[in-house]
């Protein structure tokens, strides 16, 4: 199964530490050193804020992904447990985004790389679990609060189990909870 | 009490602090605290991150902290709620509180505080009955024109249920800027030498002429919010002729800047001291270039009175002086001279003259990274307090506590027919004060940049025709700025919230100049406002870019920056 | 390369958190922010934490860093020319000791500083206020 970072609402202050360890991860650290026009900063996660929810909101790495059907220039491809964007075979069409049921790819300009007109080249973006990174995702490590964590298969089996002795609660008879055999020692 | 307590409390009680958006790693530990179980109740005008997270949101009417806070100390003694024993050993002044609080029955404030009585008996009951309540309050107290009474009628509440002396109880302003403890510690304050010892208090005042070797005076000075009156105003000898201004932006960050500006303009000599060029530079007869934060060692205090030192990492670039030395410059030339070669010499000196300091030695800082005052002894078991009035031991001379209830006043200027909209200035959480420091900080920069934004409630914006992103013009009776509307069901309809680190948009040119009597604190959080919508965008948003350029040239930036 | 670590504490707000700054010393410049283990921070650091140290290199983004003192030669509104350390000191301690002298003591304000400058400033900042003009006229922003 693929591994994705899921923020916890109840855990989130808003405070988007995550957006700006997303770009560092990726820009790397001399954006701290250049020209402050010269880098790009497109965070590939977004803090979403509604009446009672804070919360980072990114790419699920579904198993069989919309954004990856729908790219009309194999440019999406699986790799190594993760849905990836290949910014060189990136046309811009917009399709993935369009596709995507959680919102969760943005189209983005660079400022360093050009179309073949020489206009500004625009691509998708999402996230990409910091592949290739020694740390691992960046998000998770910047977070203040601890509110990112990176799910994997174990931790999914954990979270339905849990779920399911949640639902014997709600859908077996009280009587029936109770009543035990006694144990023969 | 220490941070870290926080997270040990039954209950917070948490009124007018927005922690998320002020201080992040201190609302981590509220975060904490309710994943161990506390319950949370949240006084705030606004859907808070802590709101979120809370039992309750009690989403009071902006101005009307002191109706709520009395009517939650009403409830307590009407239900029999307080710790009668606790009162009768360490406090004094019940039965005059007892008087006035007793007005202030839920169902004769619901109204005005928009919160129904029902739910102010049901917080009251919370707080008063969880064993270890805490209350953390913030500019959201502070920042009113009736201010200290709210302060006092929030420790009213500690006091009468002896919530004191005991980790995670007590009473938390939890103060916004690095240092503003440390600037008070150090007695940068008009009416108490370092360590809080009076001015006015004759034997005080002898051993600091004595350390000093100079005659002081004994009349308290004046508050740097009353400095634009001073200049304006008032005729010699009060008249103020020269503003010696040390990391500070009072025309940024001060409230009606218009005001601001015109002192700055009138006063006859002003010298700012300085890292970066700001608003006020622009009308200083002298600039004095200063280190910054990493350029020079020095000992912060933190929000909970802790000594921490601060490193030196990088040689400074420029013809740049330490703060202290210029300083001591300019007294040497006066006639004057202090000779420090060093933060530690300056240090010594500091913890000889206060008490209340004395054992918290450079040593002491430098092995325990943090050390608390009161630290007494120099002694190395003595490594500072964690929490203040131990086991109900308060600092007033008899060591009890006093009751303290004042009436509720409401804030200076209502909204009214032309200026419908109640406004509030906030905290952007990347940004820092006046957005020197973190204004310069790329990615921060990248996250939020001018002209900031203005908070309105989605129905406001509808009546208003105003969409998300647009440009808008908010004005009050003292001026106006552009910024962008952020429809958001956070806020109440009738109210707006402007975040303050903006210069293009400057909200402070809208905020009024009202005063809490004893803090001197402005009335930030309490003005009327207008919204206007503005029919030409492409002008609006040219108009944004033309300004910030103009902001960056009159800062002495030459190069051509890709901006807003 | 000379790399140091050093530990330093925040100035962005009154929580004081430890910050591990990675150092170099041969090129005079911050390499990288991390959290260290303070009693508030345990380990984590919030935005203006992380991200909030390059403004010491003077990006000029949206204001210019001070390198040298000014002095408006030509009065109020006439532009700031770049002195040197000596005439500036010797030009501010004359016209406050004119004010003093004219005016009086409380005719002169001061203020400490509660952001970036320090304990020690503040207390050498009072010191000079009271003890130097000898006015009580000093204070800073915790009101605002």
């Amino acid at each position: 199964m693929n591994g994705y970072v899921q923020g916890d609402p109840m855990l989130c202050i808003g405070c988007r530490t995550c957006m700006i360890g997303c770009v560092v991860a990726h820009e790397g650290r001399h954006i701290f050193e250049v020209d402050p026009d010269g880098y790009d900063f497109h965070p590939k996660l977004k803090v979403i804020k509604t009446f009672n929810v804070s919360v980072p909101v990114q790419c699920k790495h579904c198993e069989n992904p919309a954004c990856m059907a729908a790219c009309k220039s194999d440019a999406i491809h699986m790799k190594d447990g993760a849905v990836q964007i290949d910014r060189d075979k990136c046309i811009g069409c917009k399709s993935c985004a369009e596709a995507c049921p959680f919102g969760a790819v943005q189209m983005v300009t660079l400022k360093n790389e050009a179309n073949i007109d020489g206009t500004p080249k625009t691509v998708a973006n999402k996230c990409d679990l910091c592949q290739g990174l020694p740390k691992g995702p960046a998000c998770l490590r910047v977070c203040p609060t601890a509110a990112l964590r990176f799910v994997q298969e174990e931790d999914l089996n954990a979270t339905v189990q849990a779920k399911r002795l949640g639902t014997l609660k709600l859908t077996v008879a009280a009587e029936a909870q109770q009543k035990q055999t006694p144990v023969c020692k | 009490m220490g941070v870290h307590e926080i997270e040990d409390a039954a209950l917070l009680f948490v009124f007018g602090y927005n922690g998320a958006d002020s201080h992040p790693i201190v609302a981590r530990r509220i975060v904490r605290a309710k994943q161990k179980g506390a319950k949370i109740i949240c006084c705030d005008p606004r859907r808070i991150e802590t709101a979120r997270i809370a039992d309750m949101h009690l989403q009071l009417k902006g101005g009307t902290n002191l109706l709520l806070v009395n009517a939650i100390a009403n409830v307590i003694l009407e239900e029999g709620l307080c710790d009668y024993d606790f009162i009768q050993k360490n406090t004094h002044g019940f039965d005059e509180f007892v008087e006035t609080v007793k007005k202030y029955t839920p169902e004769s404030v619901e109204e005005q505080v928009q919160v129904s009585a029902e739910d102010i008996r049901k917080a009251a009951r919370m707080y008063a009955t969880s064993g270890r309540s805490m209350i953390l309050y913030g500019m959201g107290v502070c920042q009113f024109g009736q201010a200290v009474d709210v302060v006092k009628g929030l420790a009213n509440l500690a006091i009468m249920t002896g919530s004191f002396g005991r980790p995670s109880v007590g009473i938390g302003p939890v103060r916004g800027q690095n240092n503003v403890q440390g600037a008070c510690d150090m007695g940068a304050l008009p009416n108490v030498y370092p360590g809080y010892q009076s001015v006015t208090d004759d034997k005080v005042r002898e051993k600091f002429e004595k350390a000093w070797g100079v005659k002081l005076s004994p009349t308290p000075g004046i508050t740097l919010t009353t400095v634009p009156h001073h200049v304006l105003h008032e005729e010699d000898p009060k008249k103020i002729h020269a503003y010696y201004i040390m990391g500070e932006d009072p025309a940024q960050s001060d409230p009606d800047l218009a005001e601001v500006r015109e002192s700055l303009e009138k006063c006859d000599f002003v010298v700012l001291q300085d890292i970066y060029m700001n608003k006020t530079g622009q009308y200083a007869d002298v600039i004095l270039p200063a280190t910054g934060w990493c350029e020079h060692d020095a000992v912060y205090s933190c929000c909970d009175r802790g000594f921490q030192k601060v490193r030196k990492l990088i040689e400074p670039s420029g013809d740049v002086k330490t703060d202290w030395d210029i300083i001591q410059s300019i007294s040497a030339a006066m006639g004057y001279p202090m000779n420090y070669k060093n933060t530690i010499q300056i240090w010594n000196e500091v913890i000889e003259l206060c008490p209340g300091f004395y054992g918290a030695t450079d040593e002491k800082i430098e092995k325990n990274v943090c050390v608390q005052w009161p630290c007494r002894s120099k002694e190395e078991h003595d490594t500072g307090t964690v929490f203040l009035h131990r086991d109900g031991k308060f600092a007033h001379p008899d060591g009890k506590a006093k009751f303290a209830a004042t009436d509720w006043r409401p804030p200076q200027e209502l909204e009214n027919e032309e200026y419908p909209l109640s406004f509030s200035t906030v905290r952007e959480v990347g940004h820092y004060s006046v957005r020197t420091m973190s204004g310069n900080c790329r990615t921060l920069r990248n996250l939020e940049d001018e002209p900031g934004w203005i908070q309105m409630n989605p129905e406001d914006c509808q009546e208003l025709d105003l969409k998300h992103g647009e440009l808008v013009k908010v004005l009050s009776k003292r001026g106006y700025c552009i910024t962008r509307c952020l429809p958001t069901d956070r806020v109440k309809k009738g109210a707006t919230y402007m975040t303050y680190q903006w210069w293009i948009g400057a909200c402070n040119e809208l905020t009024i100049g009202n005063l809490d009597p004893i803090s001197k604190t402005p009335e930030y959080k309490y003005c009327a406002c207008r919204v206007e919508k503005i029919k030409d965008q492409v002008w609006a948003e040219k108009h944004i870019r033309e300004e910030y350029e103009q902001i960056r040239s009159n800062m002495g930036i030459k190069v051509k920056g890709a901006v807003a | 390369m000379t790399i140091k670590q050093i530990q330093s504490t925040c100035a962005y707000c009154g929580a004081g958190c430890q910050i591990l700054f990675t150092v170099d010393t041969e090129k005079n410049k911050i390499l990288e922010a991390e959290p260290a283990n303070g009693r508030t921070n345990e380990g984590t650091l919030c935005l203006k934490g992380h991200y909030g140290w390059d403004y010491l290199n003077d990006p000029q983004i949206l204001s210019k860093r001070l390198t040298k003192p000014m002095i408006r030669k030509g009065g109020k509104g006439s532009p700031l020319e770049e002195v040197e350390w000596d005439e500036a000191i010797s030009y501010v301690a004359k016209k406050l000791s004119d004010t003093k002298a004219k005016y009086g003591p409380d005719s002169i304000m001061c203020t400490g500083s509660a952001r970036g400058s320090g304990n020690e400033a503040n207390y050498v900042m009072q010191k000079f206020a009271r003890a130097a003009i000898g006015t009580n006229n000093v204070d800073h922003c915790a009101r605002i």
